[in-house]
């Protein structure tokens, strides 16, 4: 017979197990062995169609990508996609909700108007904006038009210059909303008394928002950036449904080339590379991020 | 010395009013241009449904007269009543099962301590952030290998577990904030792990299963890629690759039925958002806030 304190721990331990078994069980079916064998599809030439995937090619398939000007195509026009994407997300985001930090008439109102985009699906969203930059009789095009700016009208999504700034765009007026808020509870969760000092101190608006309030924001602005920035390297739906990655691969990110590998082109390992590329990057950034966040942490605790 | 204080307060209160009046047009300005932006879309969408193909080609903006039998007539073209209920029952499904296990997994990770809890919790944090893209050739392959695709286990086994990170992430945070005396209290009375799990702690996080269960209902909802690639068949198909596949169909060169589509697609959530806004977002934002 054990003692009871060594009975009761060991009992401990297997409630431990017991209560999250399940979800490892699920996790380790779903996310660890996928990644596995993500890497090994990686490692070897298939077509996806015969029984057992073919020889082993070992790096072949990642050097192949490093020849192939369409994964660089995808990879800039992901990091572009993410550094135009991430500032005015959160830029604009903290600009609306510095404007709704106020006793303002209707601010729960707008603040739940300016959520809308978020609620809406994505697949509608880039329907819809599908028709607003429709060359001929689309809403952008037609309200140039009307307000004179006629000269500006443009086949937006046809025209390689302009598709990935139109595609950002869409992505931008989609995810404002929840930039705005994260950042809005951010600003309404700050000290009031650092607040009012400042205020007595005489600073002004512009003074306490540079001064004051931007600083104490810095980890929430952080925080939404990496949303930002991991949501931009994940992006699929968008570009797929927008413009299949075209015209001319000047849309085509990592997520559609992975999907084009391997759904259209049977090419399982290439596909398999860019997918175990595309974590890679997404998981140094978050490694990254995380500890930028650990630091203004601790400076702000110090 | 306090009246000196208080009057300095006035005064600075009484200029940064008066310069708030100033820049209150301005501010108001800003936030309705910016308000007008958000919605044009979604209204130019609603008004697009409502016209017919020559108020469309000649770029109208408003449908002058409205054309209501759109809507009957997309319910019918894109099938929706179907979509509906092949999305509800995958979504719900997912979602139900999703809960269960995440509150479990929050529990044991938030209140016990035992080997392995840290490795455990690392490898929900990674679910948490990696794309899922990574998932879909091997599931893909698997799913075929096991005769599950265009089968509803096809969608609700990958929700299920890209919900869990989510939601174990979120009820570990609540469960850990729970005060210890409840526990310890039932503990004496000699109730069991389970039991204590199930009788005093899970009611308490009533709000919490609220937000994970709004957020994961959202994403399965609104998932595409999966759906797309796992559910080829007309019939199997929920609502997102539904509508998409309208985009090849012969509905393509009538948009105005595709529009009605859409909005049909939107109502239900657009609703329950407005009946339940705080829910909406506090479940769209909880993985941003709760840290």
């Amino acid at each position: 017979m054990l003692p009871a304190t060594v009975r009761y721990r060991w009992r401990r331990q297997a409630a431990g197990y017991a209560f999250t078994g399940p979800a490892l069980l699920i996790l380790a079916a779903f996310l660890l062995y996928p990644i596995g064998y993500s890497v090994w599809l990686s490692l070897h030439e298939w077509d996806g169609y015969t029984p057992r995937w073919g020889p082993f090619v070992g790096l072949e398939n990642y050097r192949a990508l490093v020849a192939d000007e369409v994964f660089w195509r995808a990879a800039l026009n992901s990091i572009v996609f993410v550094i135009v994407r991430t500032p005015l997300e959160v830029g604009l985001g903290f600009l609306l909700a510095l404007l709704l930090n106020r006793r303002l008439a209707a601010r729960s109102l707008l603040r739940t108007l300016f959520f809308v985009p978020v609620v809406m699906s994505l697949i509608v969203v880039t329907i819809i904006f599908q028709r607003v930059y429709e060359p001929n009789t689309g809403l952008l095009n037609t309200v140039l038009h009307a307000v004179g700016l006629g000269a500006w009208a443009h086949p937006w999504l046809g025209d390689p210059a302009t598709a990935l700034p139109a595609v950002i765009a869409v992505s931008v007026w989609k995810n404002v909303g929840f930039s705005l808020v994260i950042l809005l509870a951010g600003l309404q969760g700050l000290p009031q008394d650092v607040m009012e000092a400042a205020r007595v101190d005489g600073a002004n608006a512009w003074q306490l928002t540079r001064r004051v309030i931007t600083p104490l924001m810095r980890p929430i602005l952080a925080l939404t950036a990496l949303l930002s920035i991991i949501g931009g390297l994940k992006v699929f739906d968008l570009v797929f449904i927008m413009t299949r990655g075209g015209p001319t691969y000047s849309t085509e990110v990592l997520a559609t080339m992975l999907y084009r590998e391997a759904f259209e082109l049977n090419h399982m390992g290439v596909a398999s590379a860019v997918a175990v590329i595309l974590v890679a990057v997404v998981l140094s950034i978050a490694r990254i991020q995380a500890l930028v966040l650990r630091e203004s942490r601790e400076i702000e605790a110090a | 010395m306090s009246t000196v204080v208080a009057a300095s307060v006035a005064r600075s209160r009484r200029v940064v009013g008066r310069r708030a009046r100033l820049g209150h047009g301005a501010v108001w300005a800003v936030l309705l241009g910016a308000l007008a932006l958000s919605l044009a879309p979604g209204l130019y969408m609603v008004s697009l449904s409502l016209m017919d193909n020559p108020q469309l080609f000649a770029g109208r903006l408003v449908p002058v007269p409205p054309h209501p039998e759109n809507y009957p007539r997309a319910w019918v073209a894109s099938n929706i009543g179907r979509l509906y209920w092949n999305s509800v029952y995958v979504s719900t499904v997912s979602m139900v099962v999703t809960v269960a296990i995440s509150a479990m997994a929050g529990y044991g990770l938030g209140r016990l301590r035992f080997a392995g809890r840290g490795l455990v919790y690392g490898i929900v944090l990674v679910g948490l952030t990696i794309p899922l893209q990574i998932a879909l050739i091997p599931l893909f392959i698997n799913l075929r290998t096991l005769g599950l695709i265009n089968t509803p286990l096809a969608l609700i086994g990958p929700y299920t577990a890209f919900g869990l990170a989510f939601g174990t992430y979120i009820m570990k945070g609540f469960f850990q904030g729970l005060p210890r005396e409840l526990e310890e209290a039932a503990r004496l009375d000699g109730a069991g792990e389970f039991r204590i799990f199930a009788r005093v702690m899970l009611p308490l996080t009533r709000p919490a299963l609220a937000t994970v269960a709004t957020f994961l209902f959202l994403q399965n909802w609104n998932e595409f890629l999966f759906a797309l690639t796992f559910v080829t068949e007309g019939r199997m198909r929920t609502l997102p690759t539904g509508i998409y596949a309208l985009l090849s169909s012969e509905f393509y060169g009538n948009y105005p039925i595709l529009a009605a589509s859409l909005v049909l697609f939107s109502v239900p959530v657009l609703v329950l958002y407005f009946l339940f806004q705080q829910q909406f977002i506090e479940g769209l934002t909880a993985g941003a806030l709760k840290h």
